[in-house]
């Protein structure tokens, strides 16, 4: 499963993430600048191309989302956190059918443990990462996109999101933006994808649609740090503590800088065929979670351990399908990393990280055979492959999920149950909502987040913090 | 997640309504005899001219029992192909399905399964949806999928008609059918034991219809209305529905119209729906 292979690591970055030296940030400024300065060049060089005059607008349209979050524990209903979220969206349509399209998050937290700012900061790319306000609330430029159409391409560039996945609750191909886990997997995934400045290509090869991606900004999986109410703890994530006497010193994460050499790129090729949703896609990326690597020594003080936070690439080779038979969906997605790092156990390897392959599907089935009803269910599974040593997760790790989804009321009340299972450790996560759309653009919801099972699994970890959530949604126009 | 699929398909809706099921405002039966056979009707509003291809925006208002009422604004477009009608629907407005999308590929073999997608933006995913729950209702509306696939087609694979009489909708005269489904499962599937339509004979169109449940209980009463002719092409512009057991209701209000414009190959894809407008 995607999750558990993608954790490993992380939660120690989180003390790295502290030790960024500060002069390594004005560096990454200056050079963000030269990003900046390449990114704005291939805009503009697009709008080049077009033909008729370009900046002759033919309409703005504008709009802001609303929303208000109130979270309790679900134990002792003691308040959890408050949440203010402005979400404005601005969209300029030009007379050639290009189109300028820029979305911000305003978001204000009212509990520390759930603080923007404390994250692995030195994940974001210097011009992806918001601007933090105080200890409780950010600013963000969420999508700055520019697209334009032309006879046979059609060009995206700028900040954006692209997803290639389909499965529900977690991911395998979804896997081009990185993700914020500052709520675990709680958030929608729309509103923990970490867009990234790109230059996004689609045109046709044949009976193929194919897409062409360049990914020059390097963000990456965004984690809580110490003192989060998500911050991981599973071993299956992080490091096992050193033994009393040992010393530990961690080292600022060395980022890949070089604009064009650490790029990340991806293509896409997709098509229909004889009732099928096919695609290939292949993927040349660095791991969105940093490795720690360990150095292990003998001071004169004792023993000594320096953990080393580095990001390594890999290729990725994946496809996916999809195709309904009478009240079944049957879907599936598959990728192949063919450079995995995953936690070495004990000192089996001298550096605490052992490499190998994985290969990560889903297979998932939906029906509809029930009116306004969808019963959908997945299995995941990941395996790993030609490990050099012994390593803390399991060779194949597998994760079942259930969702049923009903609406009453012509579609006003939506209820929803998604449960995870993972079944090696036997945790998981049941999440129940019920949602009522009060008229057009008003809407309120009460849900429910349920871990369950052993400390030392993704799920169980947080146990503690089954929650309680009420929320409202308003839209302007 | 199904809800909204449904909720788009409603859009297609354009027409269609009307198509399905149809029945009786006041009839005044004459002798069957006089009255044209019912597979000639059947086979008049079926051939009707619907043109090549049609964009058009498609306004919805929904209203409760309690008169709350709800809009949905849209745009879409249709193309018949050599073996097949494809039709997209983009949401426009409220805010909170703006840029849902739904794409259908209905060919003309009976026995292969239509193919539709849902674009989802809260997801950011096309999502590839079963064709075969056609009874369930869409986006809210009172209309099935069913109803909106057919447009203003009648289903005679689905159900045995027969003329029954004349009748009046709208101040036209017209000619009487009622719909039997030819079996039980279909009656099912489709949620209807019976159907009563007023077709107008002179432009082959559906003017006014009522549905019955599987309980044999007045379900449902269709009304289309402001029917014109738009380019050479008879076209409803509303269609009201009323649910009799829920006290709901669905205004469909067509408009710009045009089957004279292009409509780009490209916009039935799965890219086109994830793009949006």
């Amino acid at each position: 499963m995607r999750l558990n292979a993608d954790c490993k690591n992380l939660a120690v970055l989180t003390f790295a993430s502290a030790k960024v030296a500060a002069n390594k940030t004005s560096v990454l400024i200056i050079k963000s600048r030269y990003l900046l300065t390449a990114i704005a060049t291939i805009i503009f060089a697009g709008l080049g191309t077009l033909h008729s005059p370009v900046l002759q607008a033919a309409g703005l349209q504008s709009s802001v989302i609303a929303s208000a979050l109130w979270s309790a524990d679900s134990g002792n209903f003691k308040r959890q956190n408050y949440q203010f979220t402005l979400e404005p969206e601005f969209i300029l349509r030009f007379d050639n059918r290009a189109k300028l399209t820029a979305l911000s998050r305003l978001r204000s937290i009212s509990l520390d443990a759930l603080s923007p700012e404390n994250v692995t900061d030195n994940a974001y790319s210097p011009y992806s990462k918001p601007l933090f306000i105080g200890n409780s609330s950010e600013f963000e430029l969420r999508e700055f996109y520019l697209e334009i159409p032309s006879e046979n391409y059609y060009f995206t560039l700028g900040k954006q999101q692209v997803v290639w996945g389909k499965a529900d609750g977690l991911k395998v191909l979804d896997i081009v933006n990185p993700q914020s886990y500052r709520e675990f997997i709680l958030e929608d995934f729309d509103d923990s994808r970490i867009p990234q400045w790109l230059a996004n290509i689609e045109t046709n090869i044949g009976a193929w649609d194919a897409q062409f991606l360049w990914i020059p900004d390097q963000s990456y999986h965004v984690l809580a740090s110490e003192g989060g109410l998500y911050t991981p703890t599973s071993p299956l994530l992080l490091p096992q503590a050193p033994p009393a006497g040992v010393s530990v010193d961690v080292e600022p994460i060395e980022r890949p800088e070089r604009l064009l050499k650490d790029s990340d790129i991806g293509l896409r090729l997709s098509r229909f065929w004889k009732g099928w949703d096919l695609s290939l896609n292949y993927l040349y990326q660095y791991d969105n979670f940093a490795l720690l690597y360990q150095e292990r020594s003998l001071t004169a003080v004792g023993p000594h351990v320096t953990i080393e936070p580095q990001y390594r690439r890999t290729h990725v080779l994946g496809g996916s399908f999809s195709n309904a038979f009478d009240n079944w969906v049957l879907r599936g997605e598959l990728a192949y990393f063919t450079d995995r790092y995953f936690l070495a156990e004990g000192l089996s390897d001298n550096d605490g990280i052992a490499k190998g392959k994985e290969v990560s599907y889903v297979v998932g089935l939906d029906w509809a055979g029930l009116e306004n009803t969808l019963i959908s269910g997945q299995l995941f599974q990941s395996v790993a492959l030609n490990r050099q040593s012994a390593t803390v997760r399991d060779k194949s790790e597998s994760t079942l999920s259930l969702l049923v989804n009903h609406t009453l009321l012509n579609e006003t009340l939506e209820l929803r149950l998604i449960w995870l299972a993972n079944s090696n450790i036997g945790d998981g996560l049941v999440r129940l909502r019920v949602s009522y759309e009060w008229q057009d653009n008003l809407k309120t919801w009460l849900s429910s987040d349920t871990f369950y099972g052993s400390e030392e699994g993704l799920f169980g970890q947080f146990d503690a913090n089954d929650r309680l959530t009420l929320g409202i949604e308003i839209g302007f126009e | 997640m199904k809800s909204i699929l449904r909720r788009s398909a409603l859009l297609s809706i354009c027409t269609t309504i009307c198509a399905a099921p149809l029945f009786a405002q006041s009839s005044e039966n004459t002798s069957e005899a006089a009255l044209p056979r019912a597979e000639d009707v059947v086979a008049h509003i079926n051939s009707r001219d619907e043109g090549e291809a049609v964009s058009r925006k498609l306004s919805i208002e929904m209203r409760d029992k309690r008169g709350k009422t709800r809009h949905r604004e849209t745009r879409s477009y249709r193309k018949y192909y050599a073996g097949e009608k494809r039709t997209v629907i983009f949401y426009l407005s409220p805010k909170n399905i703006k840029d849902t999308a739904f794409l259908t590929y209905d060919y003309n073999d009976p026995e292969q399964e239509d193919s539709q997608w849902l674009y989802l933006p809260a997801l950011r995913k096309v999502r590839r949806i079963s064709a075969s729950d056609r009874g369930d209702y869409f986006l809210g509306t009172d209309m099935t999928y069913e109803d909106i696939k057919l447009e203003t087609r009648v289903s005679s694979a689905d159900f045995n008609f027969q003329t029954i009489g004349t009748c009046d909708a709208d101040d036209k005269p017209g000619l009487q059918i009622q719909g039997t489904p030819k079996s039980q499962e279909i009656a099912r599937e489709l949620g209807y034991s019976k159907t009563l339509s007023c077709v107008d004979n002179e432009i082959w169109m559906v003017r006014h219809s009522q549905f019955w449940d599987i309980k044999g209980n007045l379900l449902k009463t269709v009304t289309i209305s402001n029917i014109e002719q738009i380019q050479g092409i008879w076209s409803q512009q509303n269609i009201d529905v009323e649910n009799h057991k829920t006290g709901h209701s669905t205004r469909l209000i067509f408009s710009e119209i045009d089957y004279q414009s292009p409509v780009p190959e490209d916009i039935f894809t799965t890219n086109a729906i994830k793009r949006g407008l």
